[in-house]
């Protein structure tokens, strides 16, 4: 749902908590919106994050536990 | 938007739950009409939580014991409703489990952790699985797949004294609810004082009325000092502070309490109170469901964080304490380790003096306990 997404509509990226296992992939393609705390678990310094490279994030999580809200 | 399939008796009874202004007893005080009117959209399975799972609740087995036919009315109101199968919550082996399984209903035997009654746990546990919270990617009033991608139908959880409230509403009107409590906080409800008290009593009250009422009503000890409201999920405040505060969303917010489930628990003054929140916070580390990762560790990590800052309430330990603490809420598939977090601020905040005296190298309750 996200590709063609126009920037109004933009859409926040989510985690599932339970879904995560600390992997931290997330943190190396998006630093600017996630780091990680002392035992790996991704910090949401910001949701909003660039379409294209959120949707390599999500792809791209080893346990699927990135989603974008609402889908 | 009510749909064409609710007949006129459905349309009225949430006309007159809005009218009401009936919120959710469980805690989370959602309002109730909104919530029926969605599983009103589609079959939606009901679940009556009569768990009790905050931390020193009792008031929902007390409705089971003194109101269970209301109750059971309450229950085939909302079925109707929901045009689902109605089952009841209530932990392992409880005398509440016992009394519903006497009264003949589906009954489901919630193992008595302290997660398990949440209500995406309650649902989990109804659909075979563990009673562990589910992330809550769909809403599942609506149905929707979990994190494993097992599918979820859609169903609704209710507290027990809130289903009874819908009995009582259906039967007296709402003008009848609203003579209880205030116009923001309407209706009769229960409160539970417990701890070190003479007599620790279910009482049925209503918001605005003073909390020195619902204290002498359990007949609290006269040299009590503090109260911890509403378990794991609430906060602390010195009895001398809110004794003539009212019962309310106002009277509590300053020490940032909410009516919630409705528990008092005096706590016991010939003990350190920060030795109590290092019990209670040791004892949240074992009730993580360990499923999320700033859950499972960050939780038991706040233990031992706590238990190194009363010990030695040094700057360089404080600052160690609220960063575990500012990474706890919001980071969990439930709201545990939010709740966890909140109780802990608020012992940081209500026990200043003390820390300052554990700080000074003393505690006053050392002293009284070798007196």
């Amino acid at each position: 749902m996200s590709s063609g997404m126009r920037a109004e509509e933009i859409v926040p990226l989510q985690i599932d908590r339970m879904a995560c296992t600390g992997h931290g992939v997330c943190a190396q393609i998006l630093p600017r919106n996630l780091t990680l705390d002392a035992h790996g678990y991704p910090i949401l310094l910001d949701a909003l994050v660039d379409p294209d490279d959120g949707d390599t994030a999500i792809r791209m999580c080893p346990a699927r536990a990135l989603y974008w809200k609402g889908s | 938007m009510t749909p064409a399939t609710l007949n006129s008796t459905g349309v009225q009874l949430l006309d007159s739950l809005e009218a009401a202004g009936l919120t959710g007893r469980g805690g989370a005080a959602f309002p109730s009409a909104v919530k029926l009117r969605a599983l009103t959209r589609r079959r939606t399975g009901v679940i009556v939580n009569a768990c009790d799972g905050e931390l020193g609740a009792v008031k929902d087995g007390w409705v089971v014991a003194n109101h269970r036919d209301d109750l059971l009315r309450g229950a085939t109101i909302v079925g109707r409703l929901a045009r689902g199968q109605v089952s009841f919550a209530a932990h392992r082996g409880s005398a509440t489990e016992e009394r519903l399984r006497r009264a003949g209903v589906d009954t489901l035997d919630v193992p008595g952790r302290y997660v398990s009654s949440e209500e995406s746990s309650l649902i989990n546990f109804a659909e075979g699985g563990l009673a562990r919270p589910m992330t809550k990617r769909p809403l599942y009033i609506q149905g929707g797949r979990d994190s494993t991608g097992r599918r979820i139908p859609p169903t609704v959880v209710l507290n027990a004294e809130t289903v009874w409230r819908i009995a009582q509403i259906a039967e007296h009107g709402p003008e009848w609810f609203r003579r209880y409590g205030t116009a923001a906080e309407p209706g009769p409800r229960l409160a539970s004082v417990g701890g070190y008290v003479g007599r620790p009593v279910v009482i049925e009250t209503q918001a605005g009325v003073p909390i020195g009422d619902l204290l002498a009503a359990a007949h609290t000890r006269s040299d009590a000092e503090y109260v911890l409201i509403n378990g794991l999920g609430g906060a602390f405040a010195p009895i001398v502070a809110i004794t003539s505060s009212p019962w309310s969303r106002e009277g509590l917010a300053r020490f940032d309490a909410r009516l919630g489930p409705g528990i008092i628990e005096v706590l016991d003054p010939r003990r350190c109170p920060l030795d109590i929140v290092g019990d209670l916070l040791s004892y949240a580390s074992g009730e993580s469901a360990g499923q999320c990762g700033p859950c499972m560790f960050g939780v038991p990590e706040l233990s031992a964080l706590w238990q190194q800052f009363v010990r030695s309430p040094s700057a360089r330990h404080r600052r160690a304490l609220e960063v575990n603490l500012g990474l706890l809420p919001g980071r969990g598939g439930c709201k545990f380790p939010d709740g966890v977090a909140g109780v802990a601020r608020s012992a940081l905040a209500v026990f200043s003096d003390h820390i300052a005296e554990h700080a000074a190298g003393r505690c006053r309750y050392a002293a009284r306990r070798s007196s």
